[in-house]
């Protein structure tokens, strides 16, 4: 009967004869060169928790009622909130521009029968679509659409 | 642990995938209005009332199921490649699990959160 393997089901159950030099962080990482960008994408991950939960929080305020809404309108008056979701904004931003810059670019010769487009045109609509969503969404937020 | 883990890689993957495209699609206006633009008085911010009205709406619950979900495991997956690259690999069948358990919780109660709408 035919079952999925461990991906590690072939490493050998001692180490091999040959010796090979302990594994070593390269000397840039982690602020230096491009490591640079791989550490901040990969601390982004605290915003985006943080990010998570606030939105957690507003959305559960907005089903206690309208006393809870006010409250954490007001909380989020104070500078720290403030500073901290300029500091969110940045990182989101950062999070767009480098993930999508990378989007095209991993894409599979061939998905099946179909062929990707052409790696601009990718990264054409992921912008249009973010640019699209954000404008759609302050919108709405601001009460332009559907007041 | 590390076994589970595995199993479980391509749904994280899923998520976290989604976290970064969806997360950073709904984040931008969301961030942008709620958290600076409404508290330093540029721009107005919906009432409670139309807010309520509108996020009942099943469009709206889904974009605010996803607006706290997908953020959550985009950073528990982040963080935990955080703790590796800085040395945590060792610890790591520890702590990925309570990462995630923090994202699960959080999209628990963030389900939770927009049924009761």
């Amino acid at each position: 009967m035919p079952r999925a393997s461990h991906p590690h089901a072939m490493q050998p159950r001692n180490p091999g004869s040959t010796r090979t030099a302990p594994p070593q962080m390269p000397p840039k990482f982690p602020m230096q060169g491009r490591y640079r960008a791989y550490t901040l994408f990969d601390w982004t991950g605290l915003i985006y928790l943080l990010l998570g939960f606030l939105a957690l929080r507003i959305v559960w305020a907005l089903g206690d009622g309208e006393a809870a809404w006010n409250f954490v309108m007001e909380q989020f008056q104070n500078p720290i909130y403030i500073g901290f979701h300029v500091l969110s904004l940045v990182s989101v931003i950062f999070v767009g521009v480098r993930f999508f810059g990378f989007f095209p670019k991993a894409q599979p010769p061939r998905i099946g029968p179909v062929k990707p487009p052409p790696q601009p045109v990718i990264l054409a609509g992921l912008y249009a679509a973010w640019v699209g969503v954000t404008v759609v969404m302050t919108l709405i937020l601001t009460g332009a659409l559907f007041r | 642990m590390k076994h589970l883990l595995l199993k479980f890689e391509p749904l994280i993957w899923l998520l976290f995938g989604q976290g970064v495209l969806l997360g950073t699609l709904l984040l931008t206006g969301w961030v942008l209005v709620v958290g600076v633009l409404a508290p330093l008085g540029i721009a107005p911010l919906l009432s409670f009332a139309d807010a309520h009205e509108l996020a009942a709406t099943l469009i709206g619950r889904l974009v605010l199921a996803g607006l706290i979900v997908l953020p959550l495991w985009k950073g528990a997956h982040h963080m935990r490649h955080v703790f590796i690259d800085m040395g945590g690999a060792d610890r790591d069948a520890t702590v990925a699990p309570l990462l995630y358990l923090i994202a699960l919780v959080g999209s628990v109660a963030g389900i939770i959160a927009v049924v009761r709408l």
